[in-house]
């Protein structure tokens, strides 16, 4: 009796250790998910610096909105309405429903023919003018048209039977003329120049020029903006209540 | 009875200490190997109590519990079942029974003892 206790107390145990050693490897694996911080004093700091910028900017901002807020109240009634309808103005041309002119270039899509005899007339896929759209937003662009048709926050850009829609308006076949503004046009030029969205497109059999930076004008968005399934942000988390 | 206790704590200090973990997608196997260990050892704990503990039943039931576990979370996830909900489901409620009968017997040996006294 007495030599078998120990040996059953010894297997007994044995699992018990088990149990424990896989209790906590499953504490230990159900704990580490976050992965650890590897960044090293600079990297800090330059996020930091990030950081305090947009602080800053959001700072400027409020302080303007202060200022304005301060005009419309110090105001009399005939000056206020001249300021609300300055501020419309302002509103309707960043939104592009007003015409813009300024520096900037003149970007055509052509078609490029390497071979005249076999080569079937060209054509683009809208996610090509995606890309296209994506780098000059990228370097600096504040308000295109494409083909005349002005882009704005949430114009779309599709392809409906094989040809490109631009604000749900078929802009034909190539070539394309895309007018681009931009504040500094002479670096957007360069950016562009060099990026390799030429071989993409070249590959489509489109050929992208790009202007001399030129006094362009681009027309105002003319449909009417469909905003029913848009809301803010306040709106959405009243609803959810 | 105080072997295993310290055995299991020296189990969990070697598993804490040496900072082992497994990938996510194990996770779910060892939970319910866990489970399977934690029903086996309540169930030895029950029948020690009730005094027809058999080891050769207690270890081959621990192995073959944890495994079978494991095996049928694998082949749930392989069939695309959430066979180890089952598993779980079954573990718990043999666990709870289990805990439950302790619970029981200890009370009438509380009693047993008191009336005698």
């Amino acid at each position: 009796m007495k030599k078998r206790i120990p040996e059953q107390a010894f297997m007994l145990s044995f699992i018990c250790l088990l149990i424990g050693f896989m209790v906590a490897i499953l504490f230990n694996s159900n704990n580490h998910p976050e992965g650890r911080d590897t960044r090293d004093t600079w990297e800090i700091r330059t996020a930091l610096l990030e950081e305090q910028q947009v602080q800053q900017d959001l700072y400027q901002e409020i302080r303007k909105e202060e200022e304005m807020l301060n005009e419309y109240q110090e105001q009399s009634e005939h000056q206020q309405m001249e300021a609300i309808k300055e501020s419309i103005e302002t509103l309707r041309t960043e939104a592009g429903l007003s015409e813009k002119s300024g520096t900037g270039v003149e970007i055509s899509l052509l078609p490029l023919f390497l071979n005249q005899e076999k080569q079937a007339y060209p054509t683009l896929h809208a996610e090509f003018l995606h890309q296209l759209i994506n780098q000059l937003n990228a370097a600096g662009a504040e308000d295109i048209a494409i083909e005349n048709q002005r882009l704005i926050a949430i114009s779309p850009i599709r392809m409906v039977n094989g040809s490109i829609y631009v604000n749900n308006s078929s802009i034909g076949d190539l070539p394309y003329i895309i007018h681009v503004l931009a504040e500094d046009v002479e670096k957007l030029k360069l950016q562009l120049e060099s990026s390799e969205i030429h071989d993409y497109f070249a590959l489509e059999d489109v050929e992208i020029e790009i202007s001399e930076p030129q006094p362009v004008t681009l027309p105002p968005y003319d449909e009417v903006i469909d905003l029913q399934e848009i809301h803010t942000q306040d709106n959405l988390e009243k609803d959810e209540e | 009875m105080w072997l295993p206790a310290l055995f299991l704590i020296i189990g969990l200090c070697i598993g804490i200490l040496t900072n082992v973990s497994i990938p996510a997608d194990y996770i779910n196997y060892l939970s319910i190997a866990v489970l399977a260990a934690l029903d086996t050892l309540f169930g030895g704990i029950r029948a020690q109590l009730e005094e027809k503990f058999d080891q050769s039943v207690f270890v081959s039931g621990f192995f073959f519990n944890v495994s079978l576990a494991a095996l049928l979370a694998f082949l749930g996830t392989q069939l695309g079942i959430d066979l180890y909900l089952a598993a779980i489901f079954a573990f718990g409620v043999r666990l709870f029974n289990n805990l439950a009968s302790i619970r029981r017997i200890l009370l009438l040996k509380y009693k047993q003892r008191k009336d005698a006294v």
